[in-house]
């Protein structure tokens, strides 16, 4: 028909304005990352844009890399532990909440049984509660299955994969939920006439066709690990990059620069993660089917 | 049929799930256990050789070839021999136990954060989860609510055979670690809080500084002198302030004033905070005076040390700073200091630390009132599930409490608290400690690490010490020991926190103006008496003088 355009096409001053508002939106978050990343690369903070603070020097990461704590003096750590540590408890958290949140939503989304509707609602409870405010309720269970002391640190690291994960399920499941609801049922009918399980069917026909779904719960997961502070600081026996972090941060003695390299360091995972992600997050399309 | 399969399949995995972390859950908590055995005990008898040889020889005897040890604390990077002090003693004690034929390795692990208030919180969170280190070394203030939880082990009765040990640390700082009548900890460090005049302003503007720490000391010479010195400083175009302070809090530089003004925070016989009336408004109108008189900047308390406080004093546009001991070494180790010459911003050399600074007690508050001083000393404590990480605990909990004791009484070694001392500007809490620090051969010694046996401290260390281990340095610690004759410590009571925060908002309102003294103090008489915490804790006492200006 003459005249008649696709909701979906906008003109490109249109197209223009919209980056440029976006852009100017997110300018403040941009900013704190360019000059946090830079002040990793100088030898003062630099907390303006005045480009005489930038003095530039690689000390930083040196320092960093050496596990020091201050330009001078200071105690060793071992920098490379501490990222370990991290890494394990964010991926840690990052499977169960994946691999839970994939089971349960699809067991809500596709199954009927005793108690659906309770447990959806009960989740949104869930969800509702901040982590901070059940950290006692959680240090009682931790006291409740303490092991005898030779394996508390194995245990800690155990117990914070399990508690923050429990935190984060709820919000898993319901995302999980969304996009199994997205799959026509026909699709599954099929495969379990021609004779597979659920299980099967779950695993080599539905998992595949929400890779963005897992993609972003992996994300969010990891997230969740990886910035944790309070739950890996009451709860785990050893330190990660977070805690490293706050532990060095105090205005009367800490060479800040070198907290900017541990934070650009820290910052690091979460930019790469989204990165590889982004793509495979933002394909919510179903591909090939028709509704 | 596939359905069936798939339901029983379900049951058998939850009852293998079911099994699996039962048993596991008993191998877990059976673990490490005694067996029932007696519990062996080993008995000090106050000659530490013979102690650590029957020591070893418990642990010997019972299969034990390797214990392991955490220490935590926390503070400036150049104090880091809080948690090296003990990994030196661990090598020590292994060298006694090789000269004896005992074969069994200490470990320690260390953690060190700069604040030593995050490390005392995470000490008393992770206590009860078991994450708490065996040895922590923290600011004496946190003995009461750790004994009172029994967090940390009493020591009285190890003292007791350690008497001669106990009675070398200096009176005033072993006393500090007491708590209702019981010892729980031993002194590590002190420190002293001198007042710095800048020699180069007071040249500048004719004040003769000679003799000047004498008359502070004999009371001759009060707040009101150097009121006046710095106003001369100033009206001559010496200096751009007459005095600096510390920011954010009035703990513990300003609480000085109090004691300056022969006013008290504590009362001892009923366990009681003290906000004196007469003392708090006498330190609230000495700094209004400084304010009134462009002398002292009116948003002092939000200063920032690194950008500004520091840099003020270090750059010579201050007469006065309240500062404390171990400003010294830290003015030379960052680069607060802004070189004229080359333009460039740079630690100050120990000679130019020595030449531009002047340093006195905290003076009297008026004539017929005492100079002052204000210690925090730092204490290490020993949890009270020491060596809990190893073992066989229930056979050899004393062993491994009394091995803990022992690491610390090592860790007190003269030349480990004079080394500490010397790069990190900290008092020693001994006198033999003080006397090495006038030992010329012994501070040859220090130059190469010769007396240090572990390689890792000496690594760690052995920058720092190349720094700071200086004849102008040493000699300021010798010259400020004497301080400690005139120190008071702030009350070792839960609720003072709250008050030094009532504190530091009064001071902040007075400095700003938005307050005069005396309706600060009123201010706080409100404040504690709308907090019932607070109005249970604190005793009002005195009234604000009328007629009182600090310039009479």
């Amino acid at each position: 028909m003459p005249g008649m355009r696709d909701v979906e096409i906008r003109s490109r001053s249109t197209e223009l304005l919209i980056m440029c508002i976006v852009f100017m939106l997110s300018l403040p978050v941009i900013t704190g990352y360019a000059l946090i990343i830079l002040s990793s690369f100088s030898r003062d903070m630099v907390t303006n844009l005045d480009p005489s603070a930038f003095k530039p020097t690689l000390t930083n990461w040196i320092l960093l890399f050496h596990g020091r704590t201050a330009l001078f003096a200071g105690i060793r750590v071992n920098i490379w532990g501490i990222v370990f540590n991290t890494l394990i408890v964010a991926l840690g958290i990052s499977l169960l909440v994946t691999i839970t949140g994939a089971l349960t939503g699809y067991a809500i989304s596709r199954m009927n049984f005793h108690g659906r509707k309770h447990i959806m609602a009960l989740l949104i409870l869930l969800h509702a509660f901040p982590g901070s405010v059940l950290v006692v309720g959680v240090a009682f269970i931790y006291r409740l299955f303490m092991p005898s002391y030779t394996y508390v640190v194995y245990y800690s690291f155990f117990f914070v994969i399990l508690a923050r994960a429990a935190i984060e399920i709820p919000m898993a499941t319901w995302l999980m939920k969304g996009f199994f609801d997205m799959i026509p049922w026909e699709i599954e009918w099929s495969a379990i006439v021609d004779g597979a399980s659920r299980i099967r069917v779950w695993w080599k026909i539905l998992l595949p066709l929400i890779k963005p779904g897992l993609a972003a719960v992996m994300l969010f997961g990891f997230l969740a690990g990886w910035m944790d502070l309070i739950y890996v600081r009451t709860f785990l026996a050893e330190p990660t990059l977070a805690v490293f972090i706050e532990y060095n941060v105090h205005a009367e003695y800490a060479y800040l620069p070198l907290v900017a390299a541990a934070g650009t360091l820290y910052l690091l995972p979460t930019i790469l993660f989204f990165l590889f992600a982004q793509k495979l997050i933002f394909t919510i399309s179903v591909s090939g089917i028709k509704g | 049929m596939v359905r069936a399969l798939s339901k029983i399949a379900a049951i058998i995995i939850i009852i293998v799930i079911i099994i699996g972390v039962g048993l596991a859950y008993y191998f877990v908590t059976s673990g490490g256990g005694g067996g029932g055995a007696q519990p062996v005990k080993v008995e000090l008898s106050g000659n530490f050789e013979n102690d650590a040889i029957a020591i070893g020889k418990a642990l010997k005897n019972n299969g034990i070839t390797e214990v392991k040890y955490t220490v935590w604390s926390g503070g400036d990077p150049n104090s880091v021999m809080r948690v090296y002090g003990i990994v030196e003693a661990a090598e020590r004690i292994m060298e006694i136990w090789r000269n004896n034929g005992v074969d069994v390795k200490i470990t320690i692990d260390t953690n060190y954060a700069q604040k030593p208030d995050a490390v005392y919180q995470d000490y008393i969170s992770k206590w009860a989860l078991n994450q708490a280190p065996d040895i922590m070394a923290n600011g004496y203030v946190y003995i009461a609510s750790l004994a009172s939880e029994g967090y940390i082990l009493d020591l009285t009765d190890y003292l007791a055979k350690y008497n001669s040990f106990k009675n070398s640390f200096y009176k005033t700082v072993m006393d500090a670690m007491t708590y209702k009548g019981k010892i729980y900890g031993i002194p590590q460090d002190t420190e002293a809080r001198p007042l710095y005049i800048n020699k180069k302003i007071a040249a500048c503007a004719g004040i003769d500084l000679k003799g000047l720490a004498d008359k502070v000391k004999n009371g001759e010479i009060t707040w009101a002198d150097i009121y006046n010195m710095a106003k001369q400083a100033k009206d001559k175009g010496c200096a751009e302030w007459g005095l600096i302070h510390r920011k954010g809090s009035a703990h513990p530089d300003l609480i000085q004033f109090i004691y300056a003004f022969g006013g008290k925070l504590y009362d001892e016989k009923n366990d009681k905070l003290v906000l004196d009336k007469e003392a708090v408004y006498k330190w609230f109108a000495t700094e209004k005076a400084f304010v009134d008189a462009g002398l002292l900047p009116s948003d002092m308390m939000s200063w920032d040390w690194g950008k500004q406080i520091h840099p003020t004093v270090v750059n010579g546009k201050a007469f006065a700073f309240i500062g404390g001991v171990w400003h010294w070494t830290e003015w030379q180790t960052k680069a607060y200091y802004h070189d004229p010459e080359t333009g460039e911003d740079r630690g100050l050399k120990p000679e130019e630390v020595k030449e531009f600074f002047y340093y006195t007690l905290f003076p009297a508050g008026e004539k017929g009132k005492d100079p002052v001083t204000l210690s925090q000393p730092f204490a290490w404590v020993i949890n009270s599930k020491a060596g809990y990480q190893n073992p066989k605990y229930d056979l050899l909990k004393d062993v491994y409490q009394k091995l803990a004791f022992l690491l610390v009484v090592k860790a007190s070694d003269p030349d480990i608290i004079a080394i500490h001392s010397i790069i990190s500007s900290h008092l020693p809490v001994t006198e033999a400690a003080s006397n090495l620090l006038s030992d010329e051969n012994w501070l040859n010694k220090l130059k190469n690490l010769e007396m240090i046996k572990s390689d890792k401290v000496k690594n760690a260390i052995k920058d720092i010490v190349s720094k700071t281990a200086n004849p102008i340095n040493i000699e300021f610690l010798k010259n400020t020991t004497y301080m400690l004759e005139y120190t008071h410590f702030t009350p070792k009571h839960p609720q003072y926190p709250k008050l030094a925060d009532l504190f530091a908002d009064a001071i902040d309102k007075v400095l700003r103006g938005q307050m005069s003294p005396e309706d600060a103090v009123n201010y706080l008489v409100d404040k504690i008496n709308s907090d019932p915490d607070l109005k249970d804790a604190v005793e009002v006492m005195g009234e604000i003088p009328s007629g009182w200006s600090l310039t009479g």
